[in-house]
């Protein structure tokens, strides 16, 4: 089966049809959000497979459309059906299937026109219909016909201006993971169920015209508040939030090489005694023990030589140590897991968020569950199709 | 300074303050919202836009972070600078997160509080909590209780860890889960720490993924009347946003502790090259560029005016231009060094080439076209900030419009509409309520 299974109650978007037109993370994932929840989604594809098929890495090195890894990471639960733009039979196709859908999502309306469907005469014919356009920049304004990617709309959105290393000799560095893209899919997620939720009141479809570049302008989280209110620019840092001036660093190499995020709020009486008390008990707290340290203003003064005392504190432990035990002490810090660590990390385990999902090959690999739990439903993400594959192989 | 004592300082007479039924898809929904901090806060918020009522539940002994932290005009500060006596209706962070929300205060450890509380609960059918997990059960108040209230009622939680496991109670906000759940590990130059995140990146995504939550337990009930408990764990929806490199590992048991891991600005799938962000004119000023296919490449040639060095064989095919990265890295830094970003964004972009000016929040607010032409951003006034702007929704529905009719409330600014108008308590009782500092 590659739809998602529902293992509980009923999904609410059960019945609904979509038919998707996307390549890249944005539309995708967008797809993969309704699809992972039950909905029937069909993903069209040119007959050589989209451009995610194409792209790397390859499930045990085989580099074919059917086992791109970036194609696994965003097309869970879908169907696929591969149509020829050029070939009137399967134009005609594709119109018999847009108008059983509920929702189409669509990243460049060329394409679109090219399968024989203009997207003004579609929203005319069928005021019914929920567009979902997944695009760059939006349809309409000066850069509608700009191209991205995940770095440029990054960049471009404001986020790379807040991320990279104390250094500024080093540009801006990307964070991993194509979240540019994941932004654009979050905020055109939402606007699917709006227009589910106008369409269930009033019966009406609607055209939502979603920008990548705009859903990244609008989750600079502190940033764009500190250029609105007192216009100050943020600064990167390293690990840590960009600021309008410099703060204290809060990334700790430990003794296995491993490093974990702590961020000392100097001024935090809780924290400060209990952090002391876990370097008193390791005989490790050096003059911090000092009645003068119990200023916050004389600490604040002295902070870079209690950076020094805790520095050297998390470098005799390892990392998972100084995670589980400052947490135990009421201490928010975070080791920081690399991927292989996250199977293994026995929250995970009992939450049971990673599942199992099967492969085209009939193997099954770890992935990971929904980002949310509904008590009313539970569905479990079904596995991406192979090239054309719909729902009986 | 306003004084936090008087629920309707400085308004009273400001009508166009009044609560007023909304418009949009979600008019006529409402939320009794316990929700704080970012992450809460930002969850709710996209509710209020669209139409619902949303009843921001306060604690005048205990205000919300946003409302402490100094971001206020014309008084630059970092955030931890915290303000020792901060008055509560003066933070723009706050003002961001909760505008078109109602909002009121009330002491939960009362019981007249607790049973104002509860019924507001009743009448708006809708919980939404991103506390420390225990608070609710505290108060008695977790899903099975708040059924016992409203057999249809939608209970929408949001925490680092989730409720169940053995790290639920463990503490965390932004960086601490992008920590724990990979995203940062995951960014960085190959060979030295990680540069992770200058920005808490997953109280925005785990609040989009919460707002989602919210949505389809709104569209669920409207199709079949059940309501839903919605719980997201931050950490688990920043290690659904890891992508191929995380199925990579597990796939194909690919360690992401190696040396070439992670790749900074390079990628390795798929082939491209150029891609990194380059100096520009400027202090600290920079311009990302993709280049991933032939064509792009010859098209940036022409562009720069078909340099010597750009026709080496060095250059000639994109496996090459892989392998000698840092020189055509370095090459490219020579040619964009002194141009300016915004220009040189669009020398490219008309040429057909992905490239994005590294814009800050001043370009994002007065020099980005785009963001200007779609009305991304927009102004609202506040009686004690004055006029500023907000981040608003990044897309335009066709049908489905935002309806911004207030900035952020003030500190109990809506106890008269909340207790008096919609729950029926006369102004004799609320008065009482005031002076003992229930609400």
């Amino acid at each position: 089966m590659v739809a998602a299974q529902v293992l509980q109650g009923t999904s609410p978007v059960r019945d609904l049809v979509v038919v998707e037109l996307a390549q890249s993370p944005a539309g995708e994932q967008t797809g993969k959000f309704v699809a992972d929840l039950g909905a029937d989604v069909v993903k069209i594809e040119p007959p050589g497979g989209v451009a995610s098929r194409h792209v790397g890495p390859w499930a045990h090195g085989q580099r074919d459309p059917d086992h791109s890894l970036e194609f696994w990471a965003y097309n869970s639960s879908k169907t696929s059906r591969a149509l020829d733009a050029a070939s009137p039979d399967d134009r005609s196709q594709f119109g018999a299937l847009l108008a059983t859908a509920d929702i189409l999502i669509v990243e460049d309306r060329r394409w679109l026109r090219e399968l024989g469907t203009d997207l003004d005469e579609l929203l005319e014919q069928r005021p019914d219909l929920i567009v979902v356009a997944v695009t760059p920049f939006g349809l309409t304004g000066p850069w509608q016909d700009y191209r991205t990617s995940d770095l440029v709309a990054l960049a471009a959105g404001g986020i790379l201006n807040s991320c990279g290393y104390d250094d500024h000799s080093i540009p801006p560095i990307r964070p991993g993971g194509n979240q540019g893209f994941q932004l654009g899919a979050s905020f055109s997620w939402c606007a699917l169920l709006l227009a589910l939720i106008e369409r269930r009141r009033t019966g009406l479809g609607q055209l939502v015209d979603m920008s990548v570049h705009e859903s990244n302008a609008v989750s600079g989280e502190l940033a764009n508040p500190y250029w609105f209110y007192p216009k100050a620019l943020v600064q990167r840092q390293t690990c840590r939030h960009a600021q309008p001036e410099p703060t204290q660093p809060a990334l700790f190499e430990c003794g296995d090489g491993n490093y974990v995020y702590f961020a000392l709020i100097l001024a935090e009486q809780k924290a400060w005694s209990s952090l002391l008390g876990w370097m008193s008990e390791l005989e490790m707290a050096a003059d911090l023990t000092d009645a003068s340290f119990q200023d916050i203003a004389y600490r604040q003064q002295e902070f870079s030589h209690v950076q020094e005392v805790i520095e050297v504190f998390f470098l005799v432990q390892d990392a998972d140590t100084v995670y589980h035990e400052g947490q135990r002490r009421g201490l928010p810090i975070g080791r920081l897991n690399a991927f292989e660590d996250l199977p293994l990390d026995v929250h995970l385990q009992e939450r049971e968020f990673f599942v199992d999902l099967p492969t085209p090959d009939g193997e099954t690999v770890t992935y990971p569950g929904l980002p949310y739990r509904f008590s009313s439903f539970e569905t479990v993400p079904g596995r991406p199709p192979r090239l054309g594959e719909g729902h009986h192989g | 300074m306003s004084d936090p004592s008087d629920p309707v300082i400085g308004v009273a007479s400001d009508s166009s303050r009044s609560p007023r039924p909304r418009t949009g898809p979600l008019a006529g929904v409402r939320v009794a919202d316990f929700c704080w901090m970012g992450v809460g806060a930002v969850a709710t918020r996209l509710l209020a836009d669209f139409g619902a009522d949303v009843i921001k539940i306060e604690n005048r002994k205990r205000l919300d972070m946003p409302r402490r932290l100094p971001i206020y005009k014309g008084e630059t500060r970092s955030y931890g600078a915290e303000d020792p006596d901060p008055d509560p209706n003066k933070g723009g962070l706050f003002n961001n997160y909760s505008r078109n929300k109602l909002g009121i205060t009330v002491d939960m450890s009362d019981p007249r509080g607790r049973e104002l509380v509860l019924d507001l609960i009743e009448h708006c059918g809708i919980v939404t909590e991103n506390f420390a997990p225990g608070v609710m059960e505290r108060w008695n108040l977790t899903y099975p209780e708040l059924r016992e209230i409203r057999d249809d009622m939608i209970f929408a939680r949001m925490s680092g860890y989730g409720h169940s496991g053995p790290q639920a109670h463990y503490r965390s906000y932004g960086p601490v889960v992008q920590a724990v759940s990979g995203l940062s590990f995951n960014s960085g130059l190959p060979g030295r720490e990680p540069s992770g995140w200058g920005l808490s990146y997953m109280d925005n995504q785990a609040a989009y993924y919460n707002s989602a939550g919210l949505l389809l337990a709104i569209y669920q009930r409207m199709l079949t009347g059940q309501g839903t408990e919605v719980d997201v764990s931050a950490i688990e929806a920043g290690i659904g946003l890891l992508g191929s490199d995380l199925l990579d590992t597990v796939v194909n048991d690919r360690p992401s502790r190696r040396p070439d891991y992670p790749r900074g600005n390079r990628l390795e799938h798929p082939t491209a090259a150029p891609h990194g962000v380059y100096p520009a004119a400027g202090t600290d000023q920079w311009i990302a560029i993709a280049v991933f296919s032939e064509a792009d490449w010859k098209a940036l040639q022409t562009v720069m005016g078909d340099p010597a060095w750009a026709s080496d064989a060095r250059f000639a095919t994109a496996d090459q231009r892989i392998v000698h990265q840092d020189e055509l890295d370095a090459a490219m830094s020579g040619w964009t060094r002194d141009q300016d970003k915004h220009r040189l964004m669009g020398a490219l972009q008309d040429a057909g080439i992905a490239a994005g000016a590294v814009q800050n929040s001043q370009d994002l607010a007065e020099h980005d076209p785009q963001i200007a032409a779609r009305g991304t951003f927009f102004e609202l006034d506040h009686p004690v900030i004055g006029p500023a702007l907000f981040e608003g929704f990044p897309g335009q529905l066709g049908a489905s419009k935002p309806d911004h009719w207030r900035s952020a409330p003030l500190l109990g600014e809506d106890n008269q509409f909340v207790f008096g108008e919609i729950l029926g308590r006369d102004a004799e009782t609320l008065a009482e309520l005031s002076a003992e500092g229930v609400i």
